[in-house]
């Protein structure tokens, strides 16, 4: 039972080069030869019961037996280690290596018959030691103080290569096994592993902005547009269709890839044309940014409610007077809803729901995500009272989307309403000078917070290739480090030595604050006599949080903490221009 | 218009608003004479279900009713007295109990009627907000000169949850009850619930509240849920309401009905039945499913033309025979007829309109004539489970979906039922004839019960023992099994128990009982399939309902995204020959399918920058860097639209992903 000595080494981290074990070896069992037993002795006898800390006693008398016939190195060094280094076995909080500790005990427990306990004992423990393995294989030569002699002893271990065969662990294949049931699909999909991902980064400058981005997009011929055109007359057909369902009091709604504005619009033409008399047509877009529950209510409303009533503030009430309206007044409201399942709209469904459950509202919606239907919990699903049609129309989301924005955002970089470094200078240029001061004092400490933190990690002899650059603001998660760390040390098992030696870059990384302490700022502030006071600091900081050039965060610790969302090249950019 | 956020439509192009004369061609144009029969033939199934559904309410309802007229009467209750109903789950469809009881309860002048569901509570002041409101709405609308009196009112001006408003409105109306309904009682908080029962208590003194609770589990859980407190405010009473399950059922028989224009078939009705009971339990959804059956029927099969008795065959066009001559069973039909000899009357049929118009109308009515008598059987059947000891009594739609399947016929379950039939003893047999007769069976079946009906009273008369029922022959209880070791071999000998005369008597009716039974059900156990112009009458289509009740949205963008050619039907995206049918990248797809694949290869965090290079890579190099970003961009805009990636802090330049494919 080699292992437990090595474990116990291994929480005490002593450092030992994986090379000289064998010469150790050697020297030990040559020397041992004359001294093991009388050191036997003394620890068996002397100590029977206490040997182990966390060992009940059950098992040592058996192994004292042991001894005296065939292989008494492994329980001797065993309790020999009980010695040695108590705290250490008793501290041991590995689950695993308790577990096979408990599990190791009754195998020796259990058995009278001392030949074949031994037998057992061994078996179970090169079991046992074949899966430790990989664990770690420093301080071997402690365990040569037992042994007599070295050849019967374990065979496997050194006919074996140590560990785990390198790449053969959790070898990720491309192709997923047919016929898994979705579940599996899933934890096939999202097993875990090295998820190794280069470091390499978009040239900030090869994001189109939106003026590029209008002009390409204008320029460009899609191969498709027949398709998608045809496509959408295979949709037109269906109309008469959706009319008669619209008629009989089900809601419609669309569902599949591409925009289905247009179709919902021309759908609402025919309706337009077919009907005898025009019907009331109200169309709502879900996308449109900061549309609220209350101005589609008040839409609907204002072609419901009669002219002389003031309509009521709350969203509920409103709908409570429009439906009562509608029940007492009957008129007949066609309702088409651009994107039902749009963010802005997920609180709302209830409300839409009961709107749309009154019998003279028919109402057409198109959802954009797959995963629509999981908005409506049974009842409101009742209410809607849908009838889904899948109108799959690859017709690019002209309206709903700006992909710009929406790539910024999605990256990070959000220059969000401005346009960038251009659009900051532009501000910056209709700003009194005191804000101009903080602003570049900000981007400079940023910076300089930046270029601290990062000098470590990129120069970390191993751990770079992770956690180098973590973001071009030293921005790194919390989240990031902790998972990067343990998993690193465990997995790739490298000898203790060079981890006691190595600086712990991805340790600083994870302290690495994100943006600039508002206090500091502060102070810093009222040193450059930028400004006097704290309420005068506030006013210039909320100038720049309504430009959406700086963005205020509470870190771990609960202090606030202000970055300008920019990379480093921008930042640098902006540092300059101020400068 | 597109930013807008909302706009009442106008038409762009400015034609008169005149209907558009769309002539529709072909089968079609009898839509709207379709259209007409539809709306017929459904409006009288949905009163029919409608009747049904209120019939199975009624005892429940009138129970309430009188539970709530009860309390009106008893002057100042020292508890809120409390009427709890047991629903089981989906009781909050349109058609359960607890809303007919609340029209039931609007109708009276002098009573209010809360709703109190667990959306609209989030806190007690929230809930008393929605309990003030919705009570002192409810009866305003048409008692418009008490609005004054509201409005005068002195003092100082309440907080809008202050039930002092309630109060005084109730004084000033004279309101004798405010019933208080919680229709999802599980769904509100506990600890919401007793304070505000507990509050309602203090109050009870001033206003009249009664509580309904719409209970989905059991009384023990609700009173668990509450505190001891509020456990003690209540008076409560239960109240046994049709389970979901017993709605179904006779919402099933409203669709069997005998004088059904159209029958909806057994794969249809199993999957909605088993939909029904799986998921969704509520009966609502049911009704919606058949009624788009019909409307399915009538839009689609313009042979639906045929279905209304009263149709005319100048008013039907000529196209449409043609069509229901090519029916399937409307073939076999004329050639069985031909192979019978009877020639004149398939040229008949083969050539006139109006003869093939008769015959439609005849053969349609003893189709359904049959499926009539099947149907009856199916009731026959269950009432011989009822009335056998020890036989359970199967469900009439599970048993209407084996014998539309053909698959009762012959079954092992009606063959075990005929053998305890012929095992019966006489009294159970007289009763099962009793029954069988009472059922609407065909008469000379049941003239030939009757009589042996007579001929078992006859013998039960003259028996001596009169104590003892007979017994039948083939009752096990009658014979005796005997060993017998002769040379070391055992014998077993089945030896018949003494049977007196009667009793052989007795064995020879219940024979004859169960032969007649056998061959009633055999000629009543028709294949639907056999009936000549079934398409027509039997609408038994998975197709449109499957996607339109139950859709895979989420398959459908991934399918999109994954082989555009699909949807796209171009030439140049078509999977190349060879490839297992896995659809390959190629430059030519849209560019969001591109980056989708891309981003299917790729593990939980993708780096756009290689995303990007990737991209670059397959949409083919020679065109300019600026082009093949705006089509990066937007579709990678998209992908972040269907929520396919998220933004990730964890590195920089990458995207999270957050849906995978095929779950």
């Amino acid at each position: 039972m080699a292992k437990r000595q090595r474990e116990g080494d291994e929480v005490g981290n002593t450092p030992t080069p994986k090379k000289a074990r064998r010469a150790v070896f050697e020297d030990e069992v040559t020397d041992t030869t004359a001294e093991t037993p009388s050191k036997r002795k003394s620890i068996l006898r002397g100590t029977p019961t206490k040997a182990n800390g966390t060992r009940d006693a059950g098992p040592t008398p058996t192994p004292l037996k042991k001894v005296l016939f065939s292989t008494p190195n492994k329980h001797q060094s065993e309790d020999e280690i009980g010695l040695d280094t108590p705290t250490a076995a008793r501290n041991d909080r590995s689950a695993r290596r308790k577990s096979a500790k408990a599990l190791r005990a009754p195998v020796a427990d259990e058995y009278s018959d001392v030949e074949e306990d031994a037998t057992d004992a061994r078996i179970a423990a090169e079991i046992l030691d074949s899966e430790d393995e990989d664990g770690d294989d420093s301080a071997e030569e402690t365990i040569g103080v037992s042994h007599t002699s070295k050849a019967p002893d374990t065979p496997s271990k050194t006919g074996r290569p140590r560990g785990r065969p390198k790449g053969k662990r959790r070898e990720r294949t491309p192709t997923p096994p047919p016929d898994l049931p979705p579940h599996e699909t899933y934890f096939f999909q999202n097993r875990a592993g090295a998820n190794k991902t280069s470091t390499n980064s978009l040239p900030s400058n090869i994001l189109l902005n939106h003026d590029n981005f209008r002009t390409h997009i204008e320029a460009y011929q899609d191969p498709h547009e027949l398709d998608i055109r045809r496509l959408q007359n295979l949709h037109h057909r269906g109309f008469d269709q959706w009319v008669f369902e619209l008629e009989q009091g089900f809601n419609i709604c669309l569902y599949g890839y591409g925009s289905k504005r247009s179709l919902a619009m021309s759908f609402a033409e025919h309706l337009y044309h077919q009907s005898e008399k025009p019907p009331k047509i109200i169309v709502i877009n879900g996308y449109t940014p900061g549309l609220t529950i209350r101005d589609i209510l008040t839409t609907v409303a204002a072609q419901t409610l009669p002219k002389s009533t003031k309509p009521p503030a709350q969203p509920a009430a409103l709908l409570d007077l429009t439906m009562s309206t509608l029940t007492t007044r009957p008129t007949p409201l066609t309702l088409v809803i651009h994107s039902l399942d749009h963010p802005n709209l997920r609180k709302s469904q209830p409300l839409l729901a009961r709107l749309a459950a009154h019998a003279s509202i028919s109402l057409l919606a198109t959802c954009d995500t797959p995963n629509y239907a999981l908005l409506w919990p049974l009842t409101q699903a009742r209410q809607f009272r849908f009838l889904h049609h899948d109108a799959t129309t690859f017709a690019p989301y002209a309206a709903e989307l700006d992909p710009v924005e929406d790539v910024n955002a999605l990256l990070g970089r959000s220059g969000r309403r401005l346009g960038g470094k251009d659009g900051v200078a532009y501000v910056l240029r209709s700003l009194p000078e005191n804000a101009r001061n903080l602003f570049r004092i900000l981007v400079a400490e940023q910076l300089a917070l930046a270029d601290g933190e990062g000098f470590p990690t990129t120069t970390a002899p191993s751990g770079g290739l992770d956690s180098d650059v973590e973001s071009l603001l030293g921005a790194s998660d919390e989240e990031a480090a902790l998972q990067d760390t343990p998993s690193r040390r465990g997995r790739k098992g490298r000898p203790p030595k060079t981890k006691a030696s190595k600086p712990k870059p991805v340790a600083v990384a994870a302290s690495a604050p994100e943006g600039v302490e508002y206090r500091t700022l502060y102070h810093k502030a009222v040193e450059e006599f930028v400004c006097s006071s704290e309420v005068n600091f506030r006013t210039l900081l909320k100038e720049f949080h309504d430009h959406q050039m700086v963005e205020a965060r509470k870190d771990a610790m609960g202090t606030e903490r202000l970055s300008v969302p920019f990379g480093r090249e921008e930042l640098e950019g902006v540092l300059e221009e101020l400068v | 218009m597109e930013y807008e956020k909302g706009y009442v439509f106008q038409p762009k192009d400015t034609r008169p608003a005149k209907k558009r004369k769309t002539e529709s061609q072909g089968l079609h144009a009898s839509w709207q004479l379709r259209k007409k029969a539809y709306e017929e033939a459904w409006q009288i199934q949905n009163s029919r279900i409608e009747d049904a559904l209120a019939s199975i309410h009624s005892k429940a309802l009138e129970d309430v009713t009188t539970y709530l007229n009860e309390i009106v009467e008893t002057p100042l209750p020292s508890r809120i007295p409390t009427g709890i109903v047991l629903s089981g789950p989906g009781s909050a469809s349109s058609n359960s109990l607890s809303s007919r009881v609340a029209s039931s309860v609007q109708s009276h002048k002098r009573r209010l009627y809360v709703t109190l569901d667990s959306g609209s509570a989030p806190h007690l002041k929230a809930v008393l907000k929605v309990l003030i409101q919705k009570a002192t709405a409810s009866v305003a609308e048409d008692e418009d000169d008490d609005e004054l009196a509201t409005i005068s009112r002195k003092g100082p001006r309440l907080l809008n949850y202050d039930l002092q408003i309630l109060y005084e409105y109730v004084r000033d109306r004279n309101i004798e009850q405010v019933v208080v309904s919680f229709p999802d009682t599980e769904a509100l908080g506990s600890a919401l619930l007793s304070e505000l029962l507990e509050l309602l208590h203090s109050w009870l003194d001033r206003i009249p509240f009664v509580c309904l609770f719409n209970v989905a589990t059991s009384v023990d859980f609700l009173q668990q849920r509450l505190s001891r407190g509020a456990v003690r405010c209540l008076n409560g009473r239960l109240f046994d309401a049709a389970p979901s399950s017993a709605e179904a059922q006779l919402v099933f028989s409203a669709i069997a009905h005998p004088d059904a224009r159209l029958w909806v078939g057994p794969t249809l009705l199993a999957s909605a039945l088993e939909r029904q009971s799986d998921y969704i339990q509520s009966i609502d959804e049911l009704v919606d499913i058949v009624q788009y059956a019909y409307m399915s029927c009538y839009y689609a099969n313009a042979l639906s033309i045929f279905l209304d008795p009263s149709v005319k065959s100048d008013s039907i066009p000529a196209d449409h025979f043609e069509a229901l001559r090519n029916l399937d069973s409307s073939k076999a039909f004329v050639e069985s007829m031909i192979e019978n000899g009877n020639t004149t009357r398939a040229r008949d049929l083969l050539e006139s309109n109006d003869n093939l118009l008769a015959e439609v109308q005849e053969q349609m009515a003893h189709g359904k004539a049959s499926l009539t008598k099947m149907t009856t059987a199916l009731d026959v059947v269950r009432t011989i489970q009822d009335t056998l000891p020890n036989t359970p009594t199967s469900l009439k739609s599970n048993l209407f979906i084996q014998a539309m399947t053909c698959k009762l016929r012959g079954s092992a379950m009606m063959r075990t039922m005929l053998l305890s039939v012929r095992k019966a003893q006489s009294d159970v047999a007289a009763a099962l004839m009793g029954s069988v007769c009472a059922a609407d069976i065909a008469d000379d079946i049941k003239e030939d019960i009757t009589s042996l009906k007579g001929q078992l009273a006859e013998l039960v008369a003259g028996s001596t023992a009169k104590s003892q029922p007979l017994r039948s022959e083939d009752d096990i209880g009658s014979s005796t099994v005997r060993t017998t070791v002769v040379a070391q071999k055992v014998h077993l000998s089945k030896q018949k128990s003494q049977l007196s005369k009667q009793d052989a008597a007795y064995t020879e009716i219940l024979r004859k009982f169960s032969d007649h039974l056998e061959a009633y059900f055999d000629s009543s156990f028709i294949d639907p399939q056999s009936l000549p112009f079934h398409e027509i009458f039997i609408y038994d289509h998975k197709s449109p309902h499957r996607e339109v009740f139950t859709p895979r949205p989420r398959h459908a963008v991934e399918r999109a995204l994954t082989s555009p050619h699909d949807y796209l039907d171009c030439d140049c995206c078509a999977p190349e020959k060879g490839e297992d049918g896995e659809a390959t990248l190629s430059s030519t797809q849209p560019a969001a399918a591109v980056l989708y694949q891309l981003y299917l290869e790729s593990g939980n965090l993708i780096n756009v920058s290689d995303l990007w290079q990737a991209f670059q890579a397959v949409m083919g190099g020679e065109k300019e860097e600026g082009d093949l970003m705006v089509l990066f961009q937007r579709a990678l805009a998209e992908l972040r639209y269907l929520g396919m990636v998220k933004s990730t802090r964890k590195r920089a330049d990458h995207v999270a992903k957050v849906a995978w494919r095929g779950l």
